[in-house]
């Protein structure tokens, strides 16, 4: 138990670390992330350049902490605006009748069954390269997951027996949905939501890695990483912007894990 | 809740054990010995073949097959490696002009035999050609300047030209004139006449064999896998070195460096610029080299339309005097490259490193800022470079764009990348859609006239310049000019011309690098197409 | 009953993989991009009675309903389209490179049951013991690691660094591949006795699937441990005990066997994800598979290539899911009724 607890604060503890970072960043930076300097590229880590330079000869630490500007808020904001858009869209598919929630649950089956690598290039060919259109992409596959539990969420609520009885007893739909149903719901829907922000963070990056997400030389980690894949020898150009995603998303982990089982009501004391 | 008893531990460590156990016997074998023949009668070339669609020399567009069409067919006339100014003779042994200036006749070699055993005559020459021409597949354009081609007599050939005024007998040694045996490819439904774009039906076998003149014939190609040629018995001159020459397919740089360095192959053509500079520690590896006629460049729109700071000619002067070329060429490509003064490249008539250092772009801030004052954009301006993700001699586009980015800013010049998939990079650019590209020239065949005319008839419409008639005509009588110095004279003003414009920034002409073995020698690479000649490649001693 | 039920399943998937189809030929047509202009070359696309020829060649000159119609009825026949970029049929490139993704998926599927299945039960019988904390905090790290920096890690460690691991790619660059009768490396190469190339093919094959499989692991790990702690304090289980049979029979013949159709959910819809390839991991190991595959056609906007992936990929997805949802209906009867 404490164990868990003490998981969580370090997770959280990460999180905030990284966030600090990505606030404060560009006035910490010992070179500008955007400094060339073909003649000193891909130099291995030393004083002077703490995590190594790129192929550019760009001091690879500035570039990670800067990179933080771009990763973190991209993961976290596919997975928010997801996680409303899709619970709200679940919700009310469990509410509907029978057929509808069918039809409802369908296209979600269909958007789930996207290979989102094309999406996300076809969306990146059509509207161009970018943070904006990568998310977008990204959004479109994301929100199927929330809607799917949120609708097995209420559909389990609704059928509880506490909630027949209400009903029974003539207490109005929108109060029972309010007082009942809602906070039941909301804590599984945050604990995805924390843990997912990892997973949100990891696929950003890789479609990064893949040639969409921010236009260079904007700092990310996910095109860090890519820049450095040939670059077996020079391993420092890839390991640390990595090592910085890995960082983060163990931090949302550690923080899910301990908020989900802090939420579960069958744990035990 | 009654606590959990263990598990009796007999059963978890037989799945972990047996586990590692798997895992350990399959990395003792993870470097086993070599599986191919030992004795050097077969010649292994570890090269990315990935970009092959076919083998049949009327339809061969891409970059790897010339090596393999270059070994299995022969061409009336050729190139030998370094000298990209005269042609020499191969199925031809003779040559001249005829009809007045308006069609070449050619003299075939006597006792010459296809790999069939039938013997090459002027109904193969006229054969393969009109099968190019009326197949009408992609290569088809460089055939543009025959008219007709006709027999004489059983060893006599007449090529009538379209427009006497273009040159032609360089283009004739690409590989896309491959003569080629017309009883076996009729056999196999191939056709020659004017309904061959549908008719012709030779292509799948020709993916597979080949019926040419060449020292070695082709026998079998396994997509993005391997390519096998065996020694051609009945060749014209001294049977080939090697029994088999096997290409292997490899796409990953680093799969072939070790490849290499344990002997399965004999030769790696995709090693990266670091890994080739790394190789100088190893004795029994060596590098061969050529300056290629390969260019990487950036276009710079003339169109106000599209950018009212590039439509003006002193701006995109300042552009091309502000870039470091030393520092993309020493730093980015490792000192392996040059650098042409413009869209002729290093090596050809007229072209060379003395005339870029007179005439060529250099990096001169003072100048580039005067520049910018002078178009009244002393502040600077900005505009868009688009590029695809490619690579030139293992450095990433990506890479010299930054860098490219980085130095305009020095004299406020900001250039917003645009990193494109090809497709539409393609689309955009060719509709004259782009502000500023990065892109790539590779040469259909070592002839001037066909950069020349290019970068003022289909590039120049890309960049929404306007080619004043003065500058057209200069192109025209350098083309059709016989005397070599007066034609160098003439592609040296149209080339002052072209930098002054200031449409096109020559970067990057890269030296290209294949790493041998030293178990192989005479190993000479070429600019003019086909890479390296296999017929010359022998045994070491 | 069932039957109807099924019936009405397929149907429903079938359909679904088509919309996938057409919704990504939308997508995909709304580019401003022409294959035909990408794919001539310089001087050829610049004559514009040539690029008319070749879109007419390609069947791109027609309007979007016919083309997307011709798809649908190619499709009835099995076939794929041509591919615009490799020129053959799709199905032949979809043949040439499946069976590397199978091969590699199947191997990472495996390690991971392997691993992930025993984990999970020693977390949950030795529940909120060290052993319990320790397979947690590895499922948690192999969930966070970004698969594409593991795999430049593995590489970047094994390969580069302490040169224990052969080349990237499936066999040597300067090897020869077996003959070919599957395309699955392994089995061709038993199947022609040439032990050498299995070994080599395996060996080639561990550090890519150990990439693959550390990030399903985490997750088959979990499931086995929370289904298995679940089952465990089933009434029925207590029973058993109460009756005094043994701690290690009740959880091997009672509770692993309940408690592992969840697992199998999991597992079903992973290896589906896996089979549909990974591109990322494909891309650092230079594995010749199918999510390279989608990946390159995706960037060439090679639309035959694109739609005939998205519809296998789709398939494949849902034909998973689907025989997921069947096993339910065969062991929960009260599924169907609604």
């Amino acid at each position: 138990m404490r164990g868990r607890r003490v998981l969580g604060l370090l997770g959280a503890g990460l999180v905030a670390g990284w966030l600090v970072v990505a606030g404060v960043s560009p006035s910490l930076v010992p070179y500008s992330p955007r400094q060339v300097d073909v003649m000193a590229r891909l130099k291995p880590p030393s004083a002077g350049h703490v995590f190594g330079t790129d192929a550019l000869g760009r001091d690879v630490f500035s570039r990670v902490l800067v990179g933080s500007r771009v990763s973190l808020p991209s993961g976290f904001t596919v997975v928010l605006v997801a996680a409303v858009v899709g619970t709200l869209y679940g919700g009310c598919a469990a509410y509907g009748s029978a057929r509808v929630e069918e039809g409802l649950m369908r296209v979600t089956d269909l958007f789930l069954s996207f290979p989102p690598l094309v999406l996300a290039m076809a969306i990146a060919a059509a509207l161009g390269v970018g943070v904006r259109n990568t998310v977008l992409a990204m959004f479109v596959v994301w929100w199927p997951k929330y809607a799917r539990l949120a609708r097995g969420l209420v559909l389990g609520q609704r059928s509880l027996d506490y909630v027949e009885a209400a009903r029974g007893l003539g207490l109005g739909g929108a109060r029972t949905l309010l007082r009942h149903i809602v906070p039941n719901t909301v804590g599984p829907i945050v604990v995805l939501l924390a843990l997912d922000v990892g997973n949100a963070m990891i696929t950003f990056a890789g479609l990064s890695f893949l040639g969409l997400g921010v236009v260079p030389p904007t700092p990310e980690w996910g095109a860090m990483v890519s820049d450095g894949q040939a670059l077996i020898d020079q391993w420092w150009v890839s390991t640390f912007p990595g090592l910085a995603i890995f960082s983060v998303v163990v931090g949302f982990n550690f923080m899910g894990d301990s908020l989900r089982d802090w939420l579960d009501p069958r744990r035990e004391r | 809740m009654p606590t959990a008893r263990p598990i009796p531990s007999s059963t978890r460590p037989t799945r972990f054990g047996t586990l590692l156990l798997v895992l350990l016997a399959a990395l003792a074998g993870a470097r086993p010995s070599p599986v191919t023949a030992a004795g050097k009668t077969t010649l292994v070339l570890g090269i990315d073949i990935s970009d092959s669609r076919t083998f049949d020399p009327a339809r061969q567009f891409e970059y790897s097959p010339p090596t393999t069409m270059r070994a299995a067919y022969e061409t009336l006339v050729t190139m030998t490696p370094g000298d990209y100014v005269h042609v020499k003779p191969l199925l031809a042994k003779s040559w001249k002009l005829v009809d007045g200036g308006k069609a070449w006749q050619f003299q075939l070699r006597e006792g010459v035999k296809f790999a069939s055993g039938n013997p090459l005559t002027a109904e193969d020459v006229k054969f393969s050609f009109e099968r190019l021409i009326n197949v009408k597949d992609q290569p088809a354009e460089i055939a543009e300047n025959i008219a007709s081609v006709e027999v004489v007599d059983p060893l006599t050939v007449k090529l009538v030209m379209a427009d006497k005024s273009q040159p032609l007998l360089n283009i004739l040694s690409s590989v896309t004139f491959a003569v080629y045996d017309s009883k076996t490819v009729k056999a196999q439904g191939g056709t020659s006449g004017k309904d061959a774009e549908k008719a012709d039906k030779a292509t799948a076998w020709l993916d597979q064999h080949s019926a040419g003149t060449g020292p070695y014939v082709l026998t079998s190609w396994v997509r993005n896998s391997e390519l096998v040629l065996e020694r051609n018995k009945g060749y014209w001159r001294a049977p080939a070195a090697f029994e088999r020459v096997v290409i292997r397919h490899s796409s990953d740089s680093a799969a072939q460096l070790l490849a290499l360095r344990r002997g399965d192959l004999d030769a790696a053509f995709n090693l990266t610029p670091d890994q080739l500079n790394g190789l100088g520690r190893d004795a029994s590896l060596r590098i061969v080299s050529t300056t290629s006629l390969d260019f990487l460049y950036m276009t710079v729109t003339s169109g106000a339309e599209l950018n009212k700071a590039l439509g003006t000619r002193a701006a995109r002067q300042a552009l091309a005097h502000a870039i470091d070329y030393d520092g993309i060429i020493k730093g980015l490509m490792a000192g392996q490259a040059t650098r042409p003064a413009t869209f002729i490249p290093v090596g050809l008539d007229g072209s060379t490193e003395a005339l870029t250092k007179e005439i060529g772009y250099r990096e001169d801030l003072p100048l580039a800022k005067k520049l910018l004052t002078e178009a009244g954009l002393a502040g600077g301006f900005s505009f868009k470079l688009t590029y695809a993700k490619a690579a030139i001699a293992g450095t990433s586009y990506d890479v010299v764009a930054q860098k490219i980015q980085s130095d305009l800013a020095r004299v406020g010049i900001t250039a917003e990348l645009d990193p494109m998939d090809q497709t539409t990079l393609r689309t955009q650019y060719k509709e004259g859609k782009s502000q500023s590209v990065l892109t790539f020239w590779n040469p259909d065949a070592p002839e001037p006239y066909l950069w020349a005319a290019a970068s003022i008839q289909r590039v120049a419409k890309r960049v929404r310049w306007t080619v004043p008639k003065e500058l057209t005509d200069l192109v025209t009588r350098a083309g059709g000019e016989p005397d070599p110095a007066k034609q160098a004279g003439y592609y040296r003003e149209y080339q002052k011309a072209l930098v002054d414009q200031a449409n096109y920034i020559m970067l990057v002409q890269p030296v290209f690098r294949v790493a041998t073995s030293r178990t192989v020698s005479d190993f000479d690479l070429t600019a003019a197409g086909w890479v390296v000649d296999l017929y010359d490649v022998k045994p070491a001693e | 009953m069932a039957l109807r039920y099924v019936l009405k399943r397929v149907v429903a998937c079938v359909l679904m993989a088509l919309a996938a189809t057409l919704v990504v030929f939308l997508v995909a047509h709304t580019v401003p991009a022409d294959p035909v202009l990408a794919q001539l070359g310089d001087k050829a696309s610049a004559n514009p009675e040539t690029v008319a020829r070749f879109r007419t060649r390609w069947g791109l000159d027609r309007p979007l309903w016919q083309q997307y119609a011709i798809f649908l009825a190619g499709l009835a026949r099995g076939d794929l389209g041509e591919s615009i970029a490799s020129r053959r049929p799709v199905m032949d490139d979809v043949r040439q490179y499946a069976p590397a993704t199978i091969e590699l998926s199947t191997l990472a599927a495996f390690l991971t049951a392997l691993v992930g299945v025993p984990l999970g039960v020693l977390a949950a019988v030795r529940r909120d013991r060290l052993a319990d904390h320790l397979v947690r905090l590895l499922c948690l790290f192999g969930v966070s690691a970004p698969t594409f920096w593991l795999a430049f890690l593995a590489l970047a460690l094994f390969y580069g660094g302490l040169e224990i691991a052969p080349s990237p790619g499936r066999l040597d660059a300067g090897a020869v591949p077996p003959p070919h009768v599957t395309g699955l490396f392994l089995a061709d190469s038993l199947l022609a006795r040439n032990w050498a190339t299995f070994r080599a093919a395996l060996a080639h094959m561990i550090l890519p699937a150990v990439v693959l499989a550390a990030s399903t692991v985490g997750l088959v790990t979990r499931t086995t441990r929370a289904s298995l702690l679940e089952t465990l304090g089933q009434d029925y289980v207590r029973t058993a005990r109460a009756k005094g049979v043994a701690e290690a029979l009740v959880v091997r013949r009672h509770a692993l066997r309940n408690a592992l159709l969840p697992v199998v959910t999991l597992g079903g819809l992973a290896y589906a994800e896996l089979l549909a390839g990974t591109v990322l991991t494909e891309t650092i190991f230079s594995w010749p598979g199918l999510g390279r595959y989608t990946y390159q056609s995706a960037v060439a906007l090679d639309f035959p290539a694109i739609l005939g992936m998205t519809f296998l990929v789709a398939a494949v997805y849902l034909v998973m899911s689907l025989i997921v949802d069947l096993s339910y209906v065969v062991l929960d009867p009260r599924v169907v009724r609604r």
